[in-house]
């Protein structure tokens, strides 16, 4: 049928421009088409009928006015009807198209299209709310959506009988529609009774009383005071600007809170002047329940100012809600009757505020502390995103993070008083949300930071308060604090919450140079394996784990670990971006406004960054150490594979050899890699120099130990360096001129060579009767042997390769690859000692485990 | 239980540190702490004037013993022990009351159980018994109006009868509920028990069946409890440390046992002391596995893991190997073996292997010590590996001819002289093709199925 209306519309365009006859006439034979498809069921046809005539009279009722509108509105310049006539004002433009929608729903019951009905009846709610006013609907809405609502009666009883089945669109139409007009209807239902009762009397007082409710409504825009400035006469008055300070009574306050409720969200709504008149009410409010209501609505109107679009919350007003939650938890707090809990009942009686009776114990007041404090939070760090972090404006904005902490914290204790009385049924989840906030703003700060942050908000407390999940004395020292906190939520929570203190566990634990202590609950929690399908947020937070960790580990000294730890941050060269401390630019896809903003959102505020050159500068001096010696020992035998730890510090070395002339270094860069050329040539004095006079090491606490720990590295990683790019050239080298050369303890030196030599990375032996390195000759192995050994390692590992795809092929079930098994996991023992034993040592390792018959690095000497 | 344990630091010296007997108490059942207090109380004692060193810590010795077995129903030993305490000479009336409690209760449970025992020793029951328990407990019902609660009572009969110290007795009845049982949790619980009768009695063989069957059950039952099964595998390697160390056969099954994923993993996270025994056991166990290979990656597997875990557990035997194969510093690793071998003799359990321990670990030594030098003089090896010089002489020539080393004595310079071959690239290329045949074989062979 729809197609069929569809036709007809296409030849609209074509036939002359008089819409009203094409009208007419397309009317008629979609009624002609109706009834021929009708007459085959009689039983419907009496009921078709009754509907039309129905229709008919609508139509009639309506008459010429109808069509004139409906014709202006699309040719608004030649009308000059009696209602055109007028200087149309934005309001009756809104009814032109309101009728104009109502025109097009009452077609398609014509013609029974259901998709365009459901397209028009929404689009008609969304044209009535910004026309209604004081709660009153246009009649002729009212008309429309009571037929309307008949009309879907019939169908639906149509429906049953007939076993025609409704073309898809028009199904699922109808089902929209009716889902939609029960909802919809029920809040006009008084005004539909009285449509229904007397029609005509309803429709006929239509023009003049449209305007009318308007005069009831609570406005406090001046936008159309010009319409309503005669009309008005007793509504408005209530606001007055003489009369309002008289009319703020104690009694009177619900009844303002409530109209304030209700034009909630709306548009057009003054907020500021909303949050004016309760400002003034929370003045005269004298019983708690009073202050408590117009506190709860002010705090939620305070918020709303902050909410669409990037623009944070004005400063004073989070002053202000700051204050005035504290208010309000401090009344709480005295008013021990009063509770504002989650899913309480709405107390609907504007007159008389809620009393206790007999056998209750509380006033329970519907509300949540804790979305107010998670958003006073937000709106904080909203706040930080926007302001420039080296001004002094910042500083000042991050002091007000005291104050929101005293506020989460007392929230808690709130929390935590409710759930005392296990009657009340306080979910956990809303307990472990607070603490959660507690954590994050804690697991960051250094220890005394937080010391004096707790400090701060145990004095806000009397003394006789004490909270049962962080007691007074458990929360004086940062770390237990900490624990203590992280535990209740392990015990408590779970997914993302309880992952989420694990990793503010290990970030504070890593902070304070608790590496194994965070390296082992890194590793215990398995996130590594799960955190990709966590949410954005708190990827982002594993990321900065991870970077955190690998810190400490770097100033523990051990360079392996913390080099492997941040290689997956720092290697990928985004490391803005994953640590979300700023957005890279897009240089090849663009993305969309929309997940840019997403993105600018996500960012941390500048003082919960990590230092990103510090960050550059510990990764790439750790790859230095590590690379280097590699770079050397693959630069002298052939046959080793070329492997690489790190390529950002490969490119950026390759790049810094390239250039012809190297000026003294500048950035942290540059030190890192002139230091690296020195390494290379064997001077570790030069190279500690370089390392040492990189400023940013400044940054790190206990500069000094740190520095000693590089020097130490350097020297041992020197010697490395040099005996693998030296070694062809010697016989032998005494232990004692190594030890001068290198300043190193002759005992260390031995120690080195001889790891060096057990991991079969060197071909040397020691003499112990002439202290000397003897290095063997003729195991340099020229260029076929060389290529044999590649040859036959491709070639095991094509073997390999062919019996993993059969093996997941046949899903494992040849068992003829039994003997396989033992040797994956030989191998893979083989590989992992490599990688924890020496850094280097992987690729003997590899050899020894991958040819099965050498037996390891112990059976190589017994058999000699 | 850790009350049970006797304040191990008095600091006198540092040896004593190493005493792990707390930390063992407090995964061992009572009764296997023991064995363990004993042992400490022996060590008190001299030899040969039999008298005792330390008066008072005997005495602190005895109290532990007391309240460890005061929950126990040994009521004879107990009065005895708290008579000695207490210097009485008669034991107070609660004890005899409480004997008479526990024989009573003995004898309820006796007369309970009485006729599934002899239901069970019936051989025309026995006969009828299937592998399908449900099945037996119905036909027990059936035939011979056997009930649930009956067999419930050779539990608690079992209990009682582990309680009273009549491990062997106990062990029996625990058998018999087990093949009845169908309580999954109570059958697991009788595993333990079983194993701990068989444990106390020294019944090595059938402690290791119950070994692989608490095993088995830790592994499926508690598959989806990780906190529980961390907390089993704790005991169970525990437990297991008392075959490990007396009994020759258990050694292979058990350190394979230890060395599985699951449970190295607990040893690192959840006990690293234990590897202390593990070290040990793999240090001696050089030459005597057949299988070279295995004992290999085993000693690559405990390097790694004493380095990882270096930073919370160190011993005289961690250092040890920590010194020797993540340093290569000789002079410490000879150092920490003389701290290791007083450790080994005050230890309960390794009190039997410190001898072979001592002398593997030189072999150990000398290993890493000639696959590194080419020339080495001899007083210095002598020195390293704790023996003058003509005992190291007569060990390293018995050593080179036992391992074939390639090494030779220059006794006019004093020194010994390695002969490192550079292995062949002609021989490292074979190797890795060697397989190669074979495996296409197998692999062509599998595609043409």
């Amino acid at each position: 049928m729809s197609r069929f209306f569809r036709g007809g519309d296409d030849s609209s365009s074509e036939s002359s421009s008089d819409e009203e006859d094409l009208y007419s006439g397309s009317e008629a034979e979609e009624n002609e088409k109706i009834e021929q498809e009708e007459s085959s069921d009689a039983a419907e046809e009496e009921v078709e009928a009754a509907e039309e005539s129905d229709s008919d009279a609508d139509q009639k009722k309506k008459g010429l006015s109808r069509f004139l509108v409906d014709q202006d509105s699309s040719e608004s310049e030649e009308s000059d009807s009696e209602i055109t006539a007028k200087v149309k004002s934005a309001k009756d433009k809104r009814f032109d198209e309101l009728e104009a929608t109502i025109t097009g729903i009452q077609n398609g019951q014509k013609i029974n299209d259901w998709g365009s009905i459901s397209n028009e009846f929404d689009k008609l709610n969304r044209q009535v709310t910004k026309l209604q006013d004081g709660g009153k609907a246009p009649k002729i809405y009212i008309k429309c959506i009571a037929e309307l609502e008949d009309f879907m009666n019939e169908t639906l009883a149509k429906q049953k009988v007939t076993p025609k089945k409704m073309n898809a669109t028009n199904a699922r139409g109808l089902n929209a529609v009716k889902q939609r007009i029960k909802k919809n209807n029920k809040d006009y239902q008084e005004q539909i009774d009285a449509f229904r009762k007397d029609s005509d009397d309803f429709m006929e007082s239509d023009e003049e009383e449209v305007p009318a409710p308007k005069a009831t409504k609570v406005r406090f825009q001046d936008m159309i005071a010009a319409d309503e400035a005669e009309e008005d006469d007793g509504g408005f008055a209530t606001v007055g600007k003489g009369g309002r300070a008289l009319l703020f009574t104690p009694e009177s306050i619900f009844k303002h809170l409530r109209t304030i409720v209700e034009s909630r969200g709306k548009k057009n709504t003054d907020r500021l002047e909303q949050i004016k008149i309760m400002e003034k009410l929370g003045e005269v409010a004298v019983t708690p329940y009073q202050k408590i209501r117009v506190l709860m609505t002010l705090i939620s109107a305070r918020f709303d100012l902050g909410s669409g679009g990037a623009a944070s919350m004005p400063l004073e007003h989070w002053k202000a809600a700051e204050r005035e939650l504290f208010l309000l938890l401090r009344i709480l707090e005295t008013e021990k009757d009063h509770i504002i809990i989650e899913g309480a009942d709405e107390w609907d009686d504007d007159d008389k505020p809620p009393v206790l009776e007999q056998g209750q114990k509380y006033i329970r007041i519907p509300g949540s502390i804790v979305s107010f404090i998670e958003r006073l939070d937000d709106e904080l760090t909203r706040s930080l995103q926007s302001i420039d972090p080296h001004t002094s404006e910042y500083i000042e904005r991050l002091t007000d993070e005291g104050s929101l902490y005293n506020i989460i914290f007392k929230g808690l204790l709130y929390y935590e008083m409710l759930r005392k009385d296990a009657s009340l049924e306080v979910p956990q989840e809303s307990l472990n949300r607070i603490i959660q906030r507690r954590l994050d703003h804690v697991y960051f700060k250094p220890a005394q930071v937080v010391k004096i942050l707790e400090e701060n908000c145990w004095k806000e407390v009397p003394s006789d308060v004490d909270s049962t999940i962080t007691p007074r004395t458990e929360s004086v020292d940062a770390g237990h604090l900490i624990n203590v906190l992280c535990n209740y939520l392990f015990a408590n929570s779970d997914g993302i919450i309880r992952a989420r203190a694990m990793l503010c566990q290990i970030y504070f634990l890593a902070l304070h140079d608790q590496y194994y202590r965070a390296r082992d609950m890194m590793l215990t929690s398995h996130l590594q394996e799960s955190i990709a399908q966590f949410d954005i947020t708190s990827q982002i937070l594993y990321n900065r784990t991870l970077v955190q960790v690998g810190l400490c580990a770097f100033r523990k000294g051990l360079v392996y670990d913390a080099q492997n730890t941040l290689q997956e941050i720092c290697g990928s060269g985004r490391q803005k971006e994953l640590l979300a401390q700023g957005v890279m630019i897009q240089r090849f896809n663009q993305v969309s406004p929309e997940q840019e903003r997403l993105e600018k959102q996500r960012q941390l505020p500048f003082h919960m960054h990590i230092n990103l050159e510090l960050l550059e500068c510990v990764y790439l001096t750790c790859s230095m150490l590590l690379e280097i010696p590699l770079l050397a020992q693959t630069g002298s035998s052939p046959d080793v594979k070329k492997r690489v730890i790190s390529k950002t510090y490969r490119r950026m070395l390759e790049y810094h050899e390239r250039q012809i002339f190297t000026g003294p270094p500048e950035n942290t860069r540059d030190h890192v890699m002139q230091a690296s050329k020195a390494l290379a040539a064997g001077e570790w004095k030069k190279a500690t120099l370089f390392v040492h006079s990189i400023k940013i090491w400044d940054l790190m606490p206990n500069t000094e130990d740190i520095k000693t720990m590089l020097a130490k590295q350097i020297q041992e990683e020197g010697l490395r360096t040099y005996l693998f790019t030296y070694a062809p050239f010697y016989d032998t080298l005494s232990i004692e001129s190594l030890s001068t050369m290198f300043q190193l303890d002759s005992r260390k030196v031995s120690a080195v060579v001889s790891k060096m030599i057990s991991h079969e990375e060197l071909a040397a032996a020691l003499d112990q009767v002439t202290e000397t390195v003897i290095f063997r000759k003729g195991v340099e192995l020229s260029r076929l042997q060389s290529l044999a050994l590649t040859l036959s390692d491709k070639a095991s590992a094509l073997i390999e390769t062919n019996e993993r795809t059969l093996e997941q092929r046949t899903q494992g079930s040849a068992n003829a690859f039994n003997r396989k098994d033992g040797r994956g996991g030989n191998r893979g023992g083989g590989q992992r000692g490599g990688r924890g034993g020496s850094r280097t040592g992987g690729n003997a390792q590899r050899q020894a485990g991958g040819t099965q018959f050498t037996g390891g690095a112990l059976g190589a000497a017994v058999r000699g | 239980m850790a009350s049970d344990a006797p304040p191990a630091s008095n600091g006198e010296a540092s040896i004593d540190s190493y005493d792990l007997m707390p930390k063992l108490a407090a995964n061992l059942d009572r009764h296997m702490v023991f064995p363990l207090l004993e042992f400490t109380a022996s060590q008190l004692v001299d030899e040969e004037s039999n008298a005792v060193k330390d008066e008072k810590k005997m005495r602190e010795i005895t109290q532990a013993k007391y309240e460890l077995l005061k929950k126990t129903d040994m009521t004879d030993y107990v009065a005895n022990l708290y008579c000695e305490l207490e210097g009485l000479k008669e034991p107070p009336v609660e004890f005899a009351d409480k004997k008479q409690k526990v024989f009573s209760q003995l004898e309820k449970y006796e007369q309970e159980t009485a006729k599934i025992t002899e239901l069970l020793q019936r051989d025309d029951v026995i006969n009828n018994l299937r592998s399908d328990k449900v099945a037996n407990l119905e036909f027990l019902k059936r035939e011979h109006e056997v009930t649930i609660e009956m067999v419930d009572a050779l539990y608690d009969f079992g209990n009682l009868q582990y309680s009273c110290g009549n491990y062997a007795d106990a062990s029996e009845v625990l058998h018999r509920f087990r093949v009845l049982s169908t309580d999954n949790d109570k059958v697991a619980y009788a595993t333990w028990g079983r194993l701990a009768c068989e444990t106390l009695t020294m019944n090595w063989e059938s402690a290791m069946e119950e070994v692989q069957k608490v095993r088995e059950s830790i592994d499926s039952r508690l598959a989806n409890n990780p906190l529980a099964q961390l907390e089993h595998r704790t005991a169970l390697i525990h437990w297991a440390l008392f075959p490990l160390f007396n009994f020759e056969k258990a050694r292979e099954p058990i350190l394979e046992l230890f060395f599985n994923a699951g449970f190295i993993n607990t040893i690192q996270a959840n006990c690293p002391w234990i590897l202390r025994y593990l070290a040990v056991a793999v240090i001696t166990g050089r030459g005597r596995s057949k299988n070279q290979g295995i004992q290999q990656k085993q000693m690559k597997d405990i390097v790694r893991i004493v380095k990882r875990e270096s930073y919370e557990y160190q011993d005289p035997v961690t250092r040890f190997v920590h010194a020797l194969c993540v340093d290569f510093d000789f002079e410490e690793a000879q150092h920490q073996l003389v701290l290791a071998e007083e450790v080994l003799r005050r230890d309960f359990f390794l009190l039997g292997t410190a001898d072979d321990f001592v002398d593997a670990a030189r072999h150990l030594i000398f290993e890493s010590y000639c696959k590194i030098h080419s020339r080495i003089t001899l007083k210095d090896l002598s020195a390293r590996l704790g023996l003058n010089k003509e005992d190291a002489e007569k060990w390293i020539v018995n050593l080179i001819r036992d391992t074939r080393l390639d090494a030779k004595i220059d006794y006019q310079e004093g020194t010994v002289v390695m002969n490192h071959p550079p292995s062949s690239v002609y021989q490292q290329v074979i190797e890795r093709t060697k397989g190669g045949f074979f495996r296409t074989q197998v692999l062509s062979a599998a595609v043409a199925r």
